[in-house]
């Protein structure tokens, strides 16, 4: 099963990894990532509104479906082809802007536990469902600039890659994680600033985070909880290059 | 494998249904937050629908190596916790009565003593239910997280708190059902085996307040321990669902008795109250080997003789029902 798996990954990441590495030391066009230089505060473009976006270049990604990783997966849909990215500096940050379809919401607001030891307390609070999962995307980016054509591995970075992932769901909100290879995605303990709003069977989401120079690779990824997507099962973008 | 594994092992005959197992476990590990719904000990009326409802039929588990899909259990399989209106009725000078809600539609003991029927005569028996840590956890094989972990020092298995994600590919892999969402804390969670205590040199909780003494613990490798007698010298005791294919290090002396009415002295498998099907169902074959066994030591006992195997059985205190092993527990830092 290891080996099947294996091979289909290959399939998949390597084919990527293989055209990047046959375009030489510039990204092609097609995965360069034209940014902005706004003017407007990050906190106004945090706020994630269409006015203060609109000057901003858009760049449609194209999103990838993970194979399935077990044999017990359910089966899943491609009804999210693509991510809209638009990329501003401002302020000393780079503020990431995530614009895709998602004909459900799937996110909810989670009953606020008291700062108290439960045992103090009459009430606990209680867990309401057991069985959803909800929407989420996240931007994943190599410190290591690419170089000629070596890229990060796309499963997660890899011992010389080590990637940094700016990681928001719809309900738990933005957690910074790290990893350098699949398996080894760990939580930081650190949140970001992120702000995301759905609307119009929309989702808009804004991540702000350091400033990067260009030539990092960035990855996107969305999960679509209404087909009960985490973990690696969701959609995932090839790297692109940052202008 | 790990070096030792503890096992416990229930004698079915002698369950009372009080739930004491299950009421010691909730105060200890599962009264906090996002935990109102989770059991890790239940003790379930059999033949019924269990808790989760359906847990036996839906999936999970292993199949020629490979795990089996199954679907998660809904809250409505569990039970959702529900709370009373005290506060309201007591403090705030409400007349309406003390009710609960959400308005209780499913839960743990839902069908407690419903029973069956097998040629007109009743029948029904308690099962109580724990993570079996198994040997070969499909929960650990499914976690994409490395988050499940099987002790090397004592086999217990254990979720850690700080790599699970609450993926829930455990649940839906264990094929008992044994591993809850906690919804709150976004992680999933499990029996622990009680090994704060055992490394303490105290038995589980739900084995130390059991009033039926039907619950027998040690480690499955030790000669000395109660549970190496039963299942490995005596051979008495049996794995839930043997089938699954994890291994189970939960074993239970399978209900043999009463008889049927005007059938006293023969024996279950010539014509039991308890349909021998139903046991085939739950133990696998090898249930037949250990009822007659345990029917030719209570013909012993029966006849004057002595039955060593009964004589534990009944595990008199808690020397012979227990034999907790602290000094294996290896410091890791």
């Amino acid at each position: 099963m290891r080996i099947r798996q294996a091979l289909i990954l290959f399939l998949c990441f390597g084919v990527s990894a293989l055209t990047a590495a046959q375009s030489g030391s510039k990204p092609a066009a097609a995965q360069s990532l034209p940014v902005a230089t706004s003017s407007v505060s990050t906190d106004t473009l945090l706020s994630g509104g269409p006015a203060a976006w609109k000057q901003i270049a858009v760049k449609r990604v194209a999103l990838n479906r993970t194979p399935p990783l077990y044999d017990t997966d359910e089966p899943a849909t491609l009804d999210i082809p693509s991510v809209d990215v638009r990329l501003a500096r401002a302020g000393g940050k780079l503020l990431v802007q995530l614009t895709w379809h998602d004909a459900t919401q799937d996110a909810t607001v989670l009953a606020e536990v008291p700062n108290t030891p439960p045992e103090t307390r009459f009430r606990k609070v209680q867990t309401e469902i057991n069985d959803r999962f909800f929407d989420a995307a996240a931007v994943m980016f190599s410190k290591q600039p690419a170089t000629g054509a070596i890229t990060p591995s796309l499963q997660m970075g890899d011992a010389e890659h080590p990637v940094e992932i700016y990681y928001w769901n719809a309900t738990r909100g933005a957690m910074l994680m790290q990893a350098q290879g699949r398996g080894t995605t760990r939580r930081t303990g650190q949140i970001f600033p992120a702000s995301g709003a759905y609307q119009s069977g929309q989702w808009s989401v804004t991540f702000e985070l350091p400033d990067l120079p260009a030539g990092t690779p960035l990855a996107f990824a969305v999960w679509n909880g209404n087909q009960k997507d985490r973990d690696g099962r969701k959609y995932f973008s090839v790297w692109q290059v940052l202008e | 494998m790990s070096k030792h594994q503890y096992a416990m092992v229930m004698d079915l005959n002698k369950c009372l249904g009080c739930q004491t197992c299950t009421i010691a476990c909730k105060k200890l590990w599962t009264d906090r937050d996002g935990t109102g719904y989770m059991y890790w000990n239940n003790v379930e009326t059999r033949p019924g629908l269990g808790y989760p409802r359906q847990w036996d039929r839906i999936g999970g588990g292993w199949k020629d190596g490979a795990l089996q899909p199954s679907p998660l259990p809904t809250m409505d399989d569990y039970g959702h916790a529900w709370e009373y209106n005290y506060e309201q009725r007591l403090y705030e000078g409400k007349k309406q009565p003390v009710m609960p809600s959400p308005e209780p539609r499913s839960g743990v003991n839902w069908d407690e003593d419903v029973g069956s029927l097998n040629a007109n005569e009743n029948y029904f028996f308690y099962l109580p239910r724990i993570c079996n840590h198994c040997t070969y956890p499909a929960c650990l094989e499914a976690c994409p997280r490395k988050a499940i972990y099987k002790r090397d020092e004592d086999g217990i298995v254990v979720i850690d708190q700080d790599r699970c994600q609450g993926y829930r590919y455990c649940i839906k892999a264990c094929p008992y059902k044994k591993i809850y969402f906690n919804e709150v804390t976004g992680k999933s969670e499990k029996c622990i085996f009680c090994y704060p205590r055992l490394e303490k040199g105290q038995v589980n909780a739900c084995a130390a307040q059991c009033p039926g003494r039907l619950r027998f613990v040690g480690l499955l490798d030790d000669p000395e321990s109660p549970v190496h007698k039963l299942v490995l010298v005596h051979k008495i005791a049996l794995p839930l669902f043997p089938e699954k294919g994890t291994q189970p290090n939960v074993f239970y002396v399978p209900p043999f008795n009463p008889p049927k009415r005007e059938n006293y002295g023969k024996s279950i498998l010539e014509d039991s109250r308890l349909p021998l099907d139903y046991l085939l169902y739950l133990f696998g074959p090898e249930v037949k080997d250990v009822i007659t066994r345990l029917e030719a030591e209570l013909r012993k006992a029966q006849e004057g003789g002595r039955s060593e195997v009964l004589q534990l059985l009944i595990g008199r205190d808690a020397e012979t029902r227990y034999h907790v092993r602290p000094q294996l527990v290896q410091i890791q830092l």
